[in-house]
């Protein structure tokens, strides 16, 4: 852990790509084939990957989490350190970041002994198998005072697995594919194959990167559609006219990526997360489903012939188990666009049109939906598109080009996507908080209101589309407007800043005093050039709200 | 002894002394020449002699120097004549940085204006004087702070700025305009590496050499000739650099340069943990060498500093003022 810390301090204080890379693959190549797996493993926030798990009757049981939580670990510091838990938490609060902390904290307390990654990997071995939360503590204490604290600091640090040091983890597959002289490329294939960087990386030292077969059971990269300006632009227009695409359906539901295997399904998100015990009736629609395969699709709240709105979806998210109740009021489907595999055999370099006769293949003797699709005739039947796809409850449309494989690597313009703002406002910043991370020491998350009568009425909170250096400069001005206080995070401002802010809904909400909220805010200039007085009013919001209700009437899903 | 805190300074009423006043008052000491704690328009003005200077030139340029100043020799009594008697004592901070030791009504209470224990690279050293109650600041008053030796800085200073340069890289240091800057540019210029300096660093430089210090061929900031020179700026500077097409790698020294995440706000990549002020151990050791029974913070973490102290068995509480605005960036 000791030479792991100092590679993680190189790293990080470097701003450049190229360079975290080599001092990564340097250290890499340093290592013999145990180690290289652990370190791979602590660096993906994963350090005990390799504890045992068990196949259950109903699928596999959660991979090892290492759940240390913020208490234990201050517990653990109080007595290590004897400092008080307000100082601790002070500390906390300055660095930002829990492993630093324990860094600092513990200079000159340490006896300074050495922590090979086994050792680091034992002890975190040690403190899951620990149900005792006294236990746990006592292990840790015994740690903080045996070792360095670089060293302590990040093994701290990949307890959560978010090191700070700019590193992602591509570029982690490209110091393993820079330390074993293989090309990226192939590495990346075979890493979305195995889904273990560690085992790819051993095979790639091997040479035996080709060998690297599909396994099944954890999520593999999805294709992206690149989003396309509104409105399309000529360019855009003639690319598509000269090309074949074909045209489905938008969906504004969760993309997910389900694997099937020996009635085995799991259900695994975007961001990587098993939510399988999330949807039990699509684990049993999958029931009748014959051999192996990876389908990609989304899932979508529906009724009737349609889908709902994505806060019917976002009621079942909020649960980790639904009850049959749950179930009825906010019913979901699968629909599926995409296959990956089928029955041994990998389908990513197959044309899109042999994947999509294969999946229909797959799932012809089940219930589940696939999407439609229909080939461009013509790019002026576009408006037409969007507007069915909107009618039918869709957010858009996405365009996929005829012949294409399955990119994973990048947003490669194979798939595009038509999706429009809904609309923009104009708000004013009434409260500002600081950040984390990167931006702990900013205000980058702000909360914003639109104008009724004389008074700001909140409507949301976004947090990105400004540059740091926006964010900078209007840390500085949020700071000298500061009236209030709310908790240690939030300072109350003088409403004087307005933001341009586009969204892609609207709801009611009683989270806010304006009585809505908007769907997927996000901040596209600061209006220096706007007074507050000239915001957008509660009457503007009002009638957008209503705008939206007119469309969904005939629908009859509001349940206001 | 009665001591008020307000928004604009920290005032003694029986005394009828402020010390580092932002609104003009009838009589004031400085501490230092810091914008932040050094204000003009009182009616009478105490510093010492170093301090004064400062002032002078930064306030020929605003015609606001400072009128019926009167400058105080180190470790001598001056007598207000109300009872009360001051006097100034050697302080490690920037240049003419002083403490004042105030006696009146038999109570000895030091202020301690900005100050760190560690020899700083420019200025003098800090002595401790014994005192019943103590005023002092705790801009790094966690445990997490600690800070480098002046040799250490100075030698990091140094590696870093000839490593970018062997890689024909432009080495840049952020420091503020009086106290950093001069003292990076000091260091790299006495190991004999070629610095350009921007003009807010540089116009106070004559004025530390006045003070003995050497500054051997630095010369001043000219963007057509950048190339195998360090270049020293203020932070805003920043900027500007980043606007012109060279390849410069920046390093910040400064306490907050102790956190990974300052490397975000000041786009550094190079982090020099040194500061003017002084860490935790340094601001516990002048408390309890004090031998202060009573001890108020000012600026920083008062709180959490005046509850460690607390701990430890001191009359401690957090001065309740407006905090000054921070220097140390």
């Amino acid at each position: 852990m000791d030479e792991f810390a100092l590679t993680c301090e190189r790293i990080a204080a470097t701003g450049s790509h190229l360079e975290k890379i080599a001092i990564l693959a340097e250290y890499f190549s340093q290592l013999d084939d145990e180690n290289l797996t652990r370190a791979i493993r602590f660096l993906t926030g994963n350090p005990v990957a390799s504890a045992p798990r068990e196949q259950t009757l109903f699928g596999f049981e959660d991979p090892p989490k290492l759940a240390i939580g913020h208490a234990t670990l201050r517990r653990a510091l109080q007595l290590a350190t004897g400092w008080d838990l307000e100082t601790l938490r002070q500390c906390q609060r300055a660095v930002g970041d829990t492993g630093e902390t324990v860094g600092h904290l513990l200079r000159d307390r340490s006896k300074g002994e050495n922590l090979p990654l086994c050792l680091a990997e034992d002890l975190l071995f040690q403190l899951l198998a620990e149900r005792q939360p006294t236990r746990r503590e006592s292990l840790l204490v015994e740690a903080f005072k045996r070792h360095r604290p670089l060293a302590l600091k990040y093994l701290v640090k990949s307890l959560s697995g978010n090191f700070r040091i700019g590193l992602l983890s591509k570029m982690v597959e490209e110091a393993v594919a820079l330390s074993t002289a293989s090309p990226i490329a192939d590495l990346r294939a075979a890493n979305n194959l195995a889904g273990d960087l560690a085992k790819t990386a051993i095979a790639a030292r091997k040479g035996q990167l080709s060998q690297i077969e599909v396994r099944l059971f954890h999520p593999m990269d999805f294709m992206l559609a690149k989003p396309l300006p509104d409105p399309l632009p000529d360019t855009v227009l003639k690319t598509l006219s000269a090309g074949s695409w074909l045209v489905e359906d938008k969906y504004d539901g969760i993309r997910v990526q389900v694997h099937i295997e020996n009635g085995l399904v799991e259900i695994y998100t975007r961001g990587f997360e098993r939510v399988t015990s999330t949807f039990p009736e699509l684990v049993h629609a999958f029931g009748s489903m014959t051999g192996a395969a990876i389908l990609d699709g989304e899932i979508l709240a529906w009724q009737g012939d349609r889908s709902l709105p994505f806060t019917v979806l976002q009621q079942r998210l909020a649960r980790k188990k639904v009850n049959r109740s749950m179930m009825e009021s906010n019913p979901v489907v699968f629909v599926s666009y995409d296959i990956l595999y089928r029955d041994g055999r990998l389908l990513l370099d197959c044309p899109l049109e042999e994947r999509r006769s294969c999946l229909e293949q797959a799932l012809s003797r089940t219930k589940i939906r696939i999407a439609p699709q229909s080939r461009l005739q013509d790019v002026t039947t576009l408006e037409m598109l969007f507007g069915h796809a909107r009618a039918n409850g869709n957010e858009g449309l996405i365009l996929k080009q005829s012949g294409s494989s399955y990119e994973t690597a990048k947003r490669s313009g194979s798939w595009l996507k038509i999706k429009k703002v809904f609309a923009t406002l104009d708000v004013v910043v009434t409260a500002a908080e600081q950040g984390h991370g990167k931006r702990a020491s900013m205000l980058s998350d702000y909360t914003f209101a639109v104008l009724d009568g004389n008074q700001y009425l909140n409507i949301g909170k976004a947090y990105s589309g400004l540059t740091d250096t926006e964010i900078r400069d209007l840390t500085k001005l949020l700071k000298s407007i500061v009236i209030g206080r709310y908790g240690n995070r939030v300072l109350q401002v003088v409403p004087s800043v307005v933001l341009e802010v586009g969204f892609d809904g609207i709801q009611r909400s009683l989270r806010h005093k304006s009585g809505f909220a908007l769907r997927f805010p996000r901040i596209l200039r600061w209006r220096t050039d706007k007074a507050p007085k000239d915001c957008d009013t509660l009457d503007r919001v009002r009638d957008l709200y209503e705008s939206t209700l007119n469309l969904t009437a005939n629908r009859n899903i509001d349940k206001e | 002894m009665r001591i008020e805190y307000h928004p604009s300074g920290i005032y003694l009423p029986d005394s009828n002394l402020w010390m580092d006043s932002r609104e003009p008052v009838e009589v004031n000491w400085i501490s230092h020449a810091h914008s932040d704690h050094a204000r003009g328009g009182h009616q009478r003005t105490y510093s010492s002699v170093k301090t004064l200077r400062f002032l002078q030139l930064r306030d020929a340029e605003a015609q606001n120097a400072p009128q019926n100043a009167t400058v105080l020799a180190d470790r001598e009594w001056f007598d207000l004549g109300n009872g009360t008697r001051i006097q100034p004592v050697p302080c490690a901070h920037i240049i003419g940085a002083r403490q004042l030791l105030v006696e009146s009504g038999g109570e000895r209470l030091c202020y301690t204006g900005d100050i760190k224990l560690k020899a700083s690279l420019l200025g003098s050293a800090t002595e401790i004087v014994p005192c019943d109650h103590l005023i002092i600041e705790s801009t790094f008053g966690l445990p997490i702070y600690s800070f480098l030796s002046a040799q250490e800085a100075a030698s990091r200073i140094v590696d870093f700025a000839a490593k970018c340069l062997r890689k024909q890289e432009i080495p840049v240091f952020l420091g503020y305009g009086l106290g950093r800057g001069q003292e990076i540019v000091h260091v790299l210029t006495n190991a004999g590496i070629p610095v350009a300096v921007h003009g807010a660093i540089g116009k106070l430089i004559p004025a530390h050499e006045v003070s003995g210090y050497a500054f051997p061929g630095w010369e001043p900031y000219n963007p057509n000739k950048l190339s195998g020179k360090a270049l020293v700026v203020v932070p805003g500077f920043k900027e500007v650099l980043e606007g012109l097409d060279i390849a410069i790698r920046i390093a910040y020294v400064s306490g907050w340069a102790m956190l990974d995440h300052s490397r975000a706000r000041t786009g550094a990549e190079e982090l020099i943990p040194y500061s003017d002020h002084g860490d935790f151990s340094e601001l516990l050791e002048i408390v309890d060498r004090s031998g202060a029974k009573k001890v108020d913070v000012v600026h920083g973490y008062t709180e959490p500093f005046a509850n460690i102290l607390r701990q430890k068995g001191i009359d401690a509480r957090a001065a309740r003022v407006e905090s000054f605005a921070e220097e140390d960036t």
